[in-house]
């Protein structure tokens, strides 16, 4: 089980994954905007979406859990 | 005439000799070669034949062995070369000194005479202003020969590293354990690279840290280099195993002169300063807001796409890479868009400003690449001190008095813009792709601050904000910047490797003296 963390506070744009879906590591899981950019956040590790801990529209923290992969 | 005596001829004495130094040859036997192996690595000796060129090192202090002033019991036979190879070769035809701690020797412990031998080359680095290189690979100092107050004549070790920073280069290589107060030999080295899973090195190794503290851990979870070269900044390459940094020493020498007082150096190259690079264009997306590798264009700039990241795994949102322009070695310092947008944290300040003051020390060029949204903001970063990371960046760029070139990308935003070496930090040549934004803020941030007023007064206060971004949008061109002259000119993105040659070459004969002063205050 791996716990996907955002490496930046910043607003979540876009979810681009549902659970239970498989993806590949380095797979884009959803998108950040901060500092006038979008910012992917990709999974580590290959694996299926267990939970998505965030809703779009929501302030993420740095160093947050928004995503979890197994 | 002389009585008979049994008095050896120079035959004898030579056989003799060739024996006791076979002996110190043999460094801690071929058992302890063969645990040595096992664990993924070369011993000393197989590491500085790799090092230097072929049949160039000359050895100090092959018959030295233990000796000990408290009266502990030495070990002669068991200590040769007192655990650390000492000597100095070439690399690449230019001469450079080198101390190999010996792991099959005590463990490569430090011990007395060992030490004078390595302060010796210390002394010689500076007499002859060569630089200076540690294969590490050391149980730390060897305590039973050190225990005691006697420690309070000891650490000149540091003292004198110190002073040779910014006059000769210094490379500390892990290559195994590095514990204790040693793991200040690569503490103070300008370039650390660490070999994966075999190298450690940290203040108090584990058993240490058990005593003094009670946690459990061990030297490779501490202070291997998937912490140094991720986490802590201390590491500035991961590599494989043994040759692969042995190589990354040598490439790593190849970008610096032999000491602060020589140019850079130069080296041949087929590929043409002219050539211009059409596919930039394909790599770097005009829409602002979406990232991009910028590891690719710096591949592209360089001379036949050859690239040596400094720091490549730690602080990724910023690029710190040596590279040469039309055979001129340069430093290159580039935003990286893919990683945090760019934006720069503490970490990128700090490997920025350290990469900054090395290039600078050894009169290498520097080339900036931006495309930085600006400093990373809010609590988090207040609570690490961005602000007096961000100024030892600022720091560190103005201090440098070697030639600078500046590229603007796309974005150059507000403190970003400053320490990405803007035009008020002297580049010799400042030019932004027709793609820039150069700006304090983004409209959006701007907006809120400028129109707040109007905005809460309007009737559909949605639109007003959008209606007021976009005029502040219209502010952000690069031809205003151009036409007030602020920057020098704006140019086809193809056509960027020409420039910085042209501009490299246009600074080549820079003499920037500041004012006198002792050193200053610089914020750490």
């Amino acid at each position: 089980m791996t716990e996907v963390k955002a490496e930046l506070v910043g607003n979540l744009w876009k979810i681009v994954v549902e659970v239970g879906q498989a993806v590949e590591e380095d797979d884009t899981l959803m998108i950040l905007e901060s500092m006038k950019m979008e910012i992917p956040i990709t999974t580590p590790t290959s694996g299926t979406v267990q939970q998505i801990l965030v809703a779009e529209g929501e302030v993420v923290q740095e160093g947050q859990t928004v995503a979890v992969i197994d | 005439m002389s009585e008979a005596r049994d008095i050896p001829g120079l035959d004898e004495l030579t056989a003799a000799l060739a024996d006791r130094r076979a002996r110190s040859v043999a460094m801690g036997g071929t058992e302890r070669i063969a645990q040595q192996h096992a664990r993924h690595k070369l011993t000393a000796r197989e590491r500085i034949h790799l090092l230097f060129d072929a049949d160039t090192f000359v050895e100090f202090g092959v018959l030295a062995h233990q000796h000990s002033m408290t009266g502990a019991v030495t070990e002669p036979e068991r200590t040769p070369a007192d655990g650390v190879i000492t000597g100095e070769g070439l690399i690449d035809g230019r001469r450079v000194y080198c101390a190999a701690y010996d792991f099959t020797v005590m463990a490569g412990s430090m011990g007395m005479i060992g030490e004078q031998k390595v302060a010796r080359l210390r002394r010689k680095a500076m007499l002859n202003r060569l630089p200076m290189i540690w294969l590490l690979d050391s149980a730390g100092a060897r305590i039973q020969e050190a225990a005691g107050s006697t420690f309070a004549g000891s650490g000149a070790l540091f003292f004198e590293q110190v002073q040779m920073s910014g006059v000769v280069p210094q490379v500390a290589a892990m290559l195994g354990p590095c514990a204790a107060g040693t793991a200040y030999i690569p503490g103070l080295a300008d370039f650390v690279p660490m070999v994966k899973d075999t190298s450690s090195m940290s203040l108090g190794g584990a058993r240490l840290v058990k005593a003094a503290t009670g946690e459990e851990t061990t030297d490779h979870d501490m202070g291997g280099s998937q912490v140094h070269c991720y986490v802590s900044g201390v590491g500035d390459l991961e590599v494989d195993d043994d040759p692969a940094c042995i190589t990354a020493v040598r490439d790593y020498l190849s970008y610096l002169p032999s000491n602060n007082r020589e140019a850079a150096p130069r080296r041949q190259t087929s590929d043409r300063r002219d050539r211009r690079i059409d596919d930039l264009e394909k790599i770097v997306p005009t829409n602002p807001r979406a990232a991009y590798d910028m590891r690719k264009v710096v591949k592209r700039l360089a001379d036949d796409g050859q690239v040596f990241e400094v720091k490549p795994t730690f602080a990724r949102n910023i690029i710190t890479a040596l590279v040469h322009f039309n055979g001129q070695s340069a430093g290159i310092v580039a935003s990286q868009p893919m990683i945090k947008g760019g934006a720069l944290d503490i970490d990128a300040a700090d490997k920025a400003a350290r990469f900054v003051w090395l290039c600078d020390a050894f009169n290498v060029p520097l080339v900036f690449l931006q495309d930085v949204p600006g400093f990373i903001v809010g609590t988090e970063v207040e609570k690490q001190g961005i602000i007096r990371h961000g100024a030892k960046m600022l720091y560190a760029v103005s201090e440098a008095t070697v030639p600078k070139v500046t590229v603007v990308l796309r974005k150059a935003y507000g403190a970003g813009y400053y320490v990405m070496c803007g035009r008020g930090y002297e580049p010799d040549t400042l030019v932004a792709w027709p793609t820039a934004e150069v700006s304090v803020m983004g409209p959006e941030g701007a907006v809120d601050i400028i129109f707040t007023k109007q905005i809460a007064a309007a009737d559909d206060p949605a639109a007003a904000r959008a209606e007021y971004a976009a005029a502040i949008r219209q502010t952000i061109d690069p031809f205003i910047a151009a036409s007030w002259a602020m920057i020098d000119d704006i140019i086809d993105p193809a056509d960027t490797r020409r420039v910085i040659i042209d501009a490299l070459e246009g600074a080549e004969t820079k003499r920037q003296r500041r004012a006198w002063r002792k050193h200053g205050v610089p914020p750490v």
